[in-house]
């Protein structure tokens, strides 16, 4: 539940507050939304397998958007940034919706 | 397509599992799961209260209100009930209150991409190289616009020439037109010059006299000649009549006017030279009188006729 309150808080600060992000950073923030809403998804299904851990989640989550936003700016190093990204999205959107139809077996059964 | 989440908990408290969580289904999540959590725990729970040691695990382990809760109602765990039990009596533990900043971050993120991606245009959040790509863009599209700008205005300049040309064109035609019109009768002339009479009370002058007249006249520079109300040109021919001359089949009546456009300092003297034009005449018993003029006007005209044979042998 507080969880839950953490993400709306999150979002009504971010659209109420508007901060200014670096623009060093601005490119990856979007490959790093996405990671992030991969990792919740996996830890929501970890939760309805009864195998959530928090230490686990709390790594995969920095880790997801770690790793994504390195990919993407070793590929705008190497000049494949657009490739690369779409390639990252591509991959956490196929993992979202695996979690997703996990998640939708538990919650519905079917 | 397994999750980092899924294998990793299951992994660490159950290896002896091993490919388990990758490839299992998750339809009857309670049976397995519930020992990996008991066991995650570090206790070695026995079975028989598994299920009730399962109960409060995937959101906060150790809550015994939460385990009190679920032992009261003492149903199966599955998924939904899990959710449920971790959705409604918000518990205060280390695990959500890090959840809930992760995901505060999470909200936070999303929102200013939102923000960025729908306040400002797209370039705001494009890459460098898109940038690069549209500049490139940008610049093909201003070079091709630059290049037919160029086109048009040297059509419109060639345009403007022409007409310009075409103007002076219809002037000089004009102009043209206006100094055959001169040579040709067709119009009307004025001018300084003089003016010739001829008064041939004994009829003796006849029609070669008067064309001996007209040549002197034309050698000396007339420009327009007129007598009486014939217009002279090239063409104009003299005939002998019975008491009288003809010039281009009009009779002409005593005497004989001539209105003769030119440098009048040129044309007295050329009639007036001792043998000339005027010497024969009064030999002739004609009375001559020859005035210089500032102003002659030149107003028989002679219509123009279209050459039925004749035509033009070149451009």
């Amino acid at each position: 539940m507080i969880a839950v309150l953490g993400l709306i808080v999150g979002v009504v600060v971010g659209l109420v507050v508007r901060p200014v992000v670096p623009t060093v950073v601005e490119p990856y923030l979007p490959i790093a939304v996405v990671a992030a809403l991969d990792a919740v998804f996996g830890g929501l299904r970890a939760m309805l397998d009864g195998i959530f851990d928090d230490k686990v989640f709390v790594v995969s989550f920095l880790s997801n958007v770690v790793v994504a936003a390195l990919i993407v700016f070793l590929g705008d190093k190497l000049g494949v940034g657009a490739q690369l990204s779409t390639g990252v999205v591509v991959v956490l959107g196929i993992r979202i919706f695996s979690n997703a139809a996990a998640i939708r077996r538990h919650v519905f059964r079917a | 397509m397994a999750t980092d989440e899924t294998p990793e908990p299951e992994q660490k408290p159950e290896p002896q599992q091993g490919r388990g969580p990758a490839d299992r289904r998750p339809m009857p999540p309670e049976s397995r799961p519930a020992p990996a959590a008991a066991s995650a725990e570090g206790t070695d729970s026995p079975k028989p209260d598994d299920t009730q040691q399962n109960a409060g695990k995937p959101a906060d382990a150790g809550v015994p209100a939460a385990e009190a809760e679920d032992k009261a109602s003492g149903t199966p765990q599955n998924g939904r009930q899990r959710l449920a039990a971790s959705l409604w009596p918000p518990r205060l533990t280390r695990a959500q209150l890090i959840v809930a900043l992760l995901l505060f971050i999470l909200g936070l993120g999303l929102a200013i991409q939102v923000r960025s991606t729908s306040d400002s245009s797209a370039l705001r959040g494009a890459r460098q190289e898109d940038l690069v790509r549209i500049l490139d863009e940008l610049d093909n599209r201003s070079q091709r616009l630059t290049e037919e700008q160029r086109r048009l205005e040297g059509q419109k300049t060639e345009l403007e020439n022409s007409s310009d040309q075409a103007e002076e064109a219809r002037k000089q035609t004009v102009e043209k037109e206006q100094q055959l019109g001169v040579l040709a009768g067709t119009v009307a002339a004025q001018g300084p010059g003089i003016t010739l009479t001829i008064d041939d009370a004994t009829h003796s002058v006849e029609a070669d006299k008067l064309l001996d007249t007209v040549q002197e006249l034309r050698a000396a520079g007339a420009e327009a000649i007129q007598v009486n109300d014939v217009r002279v040109v090239a063409n104009t021919y003299l005939s002998d009549v019975s008491g009288g001359v003809q010039i281009d089949g009009k009779r002409v009546a005593q005497p004989y006017r001539f209105k003769v456009i030119g440098k009048p300092e040129d044309l007295e003297p050329a009639l007036n030279i001792p043998g000339g034009v005027v010497q024969t005449l009064e030999k002739e018993q004609a009375k001559v009188s020859v005035t210089r003029q500032r102003k002659i006007i030149v107003d028989a005209l002679r219509e123009a006729k279209r050459p039925d044979y004749a035509r033009l042998s070149s451009r």
